[in-house]
């Protein structure tokens, strides 16, 4: 993706949040789930077409105090693999 | 981001399960294959040690590259250092699941020696000499457990200790694990005690747990427990019922502790080939001898194997057809489910018990 994209969830996909605050992407669609670790549900939860992936890191930083050196990379692959997925795109114009 | 299991378009032959022997030194009530008891001064058959080697030598042409013994008793088989050394002599990985009973200082240093990364379970099912020996129903074998637990911690294992849970033992959870961290074992794994064989005769008399019982042990072992001890722990219910962060976080990960089913042969202590060691229990699980049929031949064209290949984890019914975690837990224990039902793709009884009982995480399910 570049950097001044900003993704947005396929809104058909469900976020199924849990109690350890890991979390299950469900895609109707296809049956499937994806489970995903808090940190990455934080990503999810702003995919909403209005945050680029720096966005995202800036507020990741803010929320969370001990926030890995590679975060902006562990950020764009998620995505990346989110698109991949056809789990989100971008809106058209 | 976790991935659904991708459908195998080929198997390779991984692991050999080895039920060495058709006798056992132990009478355990919960025993799901029901060995013969071999007392003082009694011998039953065990696995002829040159069918062992000529299945290893066909095995490793297959992809195979571990090995399990189990039983019976597999330390009871009276070639036991020659099949040591045979693994040894092949390479193999070494996987032993024993009662602990016969595990001298000799016998420890031989399994390390057979594989420097030899993994050994034994069987602990009470924290004290009353419990364990309701359990294993022979007098003065937790001592002689706890020995053997001792002896291989001495010759440089950290051995995992199994307990089965089940009515009797249920308040030793918390013991069991001190007793482990006092012997230096590295896990502690809680089995359900399935409804196979002796253990079917245990949920009959009411003595294993109810599915409500389960379900919120499971919850005390991985949520509460774990916290408590540096030990590894593992309560061996079904994915779906396993939290994310303790199947795939990074910290505290073990993993989904599912069947190897397509990867995975068992050998009976009669040199049968069989699904696993549920192949004592139902006929239609034997695969073909080693004496008269070919390792390749059984792994490649039994119909059952190839049925189980092409139908999992797509046929699978009920609950199990209904969760989002089939293709990773694959239906839990297909072997189990054909026992119940006589079908291979019916739903697991502890997924299916939930379920009935609205016990079953929603959102692990499809719809």
């Amino acid at each position: 993706m570049k950097s001044t994209e900003k993704p947005i969830a396929n809104p058909m996909v469900v976020l199924r949040e849990e109690f350890d605050d890991w979390a299950i992407l469900f895609d109707p669609g296809t049956g499937e789930g994806f489970g995903i670790n808090p940190v990455s549900v934080f990503i999810w939860n702003h995919l909403d077409g209005k945050h680029t992936a720096d966005d995202i890191l800036v507020k990741l930083r803010a929320e969370c105090n001990d926030t890995p050196e590679d975060a902006a990379q562990f950020i764009e692959e998620f995505i990346d693999t989110l698109l991949e997925k056809g789990l989100a795109g971008y809106e058209d114009h | 981001m976790t991935e659904p299991a991708e459908k195998q378009k080929n198997y390779p032959l991984q692991q050999i399960y080895f039920y060495l022997t058709e006798g056992c030194n132990l009478q355990c009530r919960h025993c799901w294959i029901a060995p013969r008891y071999q007392g003082p001064g009694k011998t039953y058959p065990s696995l002829d040690l040159s069918l062992f080697r000529s299945i290893l030598w066909q095995g490793i042409s297959l992809g195979l590259t571990t090995v399990k013994l189990t039983g019976g008793e597999p330390l009871l088989h009276p070639d036991i250092y020659k099949i040591l050394d045979e693994i040894k002599k092949q390479k193999l990985s070494l996987l032993v699941e024993t009662n602990g009973v016969l595990c001298d200082l000799e016998i420890s240093k031989k399994l390390k020696a057979a594989d420097e990364n030899t993994q050994v379970s034994v069987s602990i099912d009470g924290a004290d000499a009353e419990t364990h020996e309701w359990v294993r129903n022979v007098e003065g074998s937790f001592e002689d457990s706890i020995s053997g637990v001792k002896n291989l911690v001495k010759a440089g294992f950290r051995p995992q200790l199994i307990m089965s849970i089940m009515r009797k033992n249920l308040n030793q959870l918390e013991d069991i694990i001190k007793l482990a961290e006092s012997l230096g074992a590295a896990s502690v794994k809680f089995n359900l005690v399935q409804p196979t064989a002796r253990g079917e005769t245990l949920h009959e008399a009411g003595e294993t747990l109810t599915i409500e019982e389960l379900v919120e042990t499971g919850r005390k072992v991985e949520n509460v427990l774990s916290k408590t001890t540096s030990l590894k722990l593992i309560y061996h219910q079904p994915p779906a019922f396993r939290s994310l962060g303790r199947m795939f976080g990074e910290k505290e990960s073990i993993g989904c502790s599912v069947c190897g089913i397509f990867t995975v042969l068992g050998v009976l202590s009669d040199g049968s080939y069989a699904f696993c060691g549920i192949g004592e229990t139902i006929p239609e699980f034997i695969f073909g001898h080693a004496e008269k049929d070919s390792l390749r031949d059984v792994w490649n064209n039994t119909p059952m194997l190839n049925k189980i290949r092409e139908g999992l984890p797509s046929k699978l019914e009920g609950i199990c057809g209904n969760c989002i975690l089939k293709g990773t837990c694959l239906g839990s224990c297909v072997a189990q489910n054909y026992y119940r039902s006589r079908e291979l793709f019916a739903p697991f009884w502890f997924c299916d018990q939930a379920k009935q009982k609205g016990l079953f995480p929603s959102t692990r399910l499809k719809e």
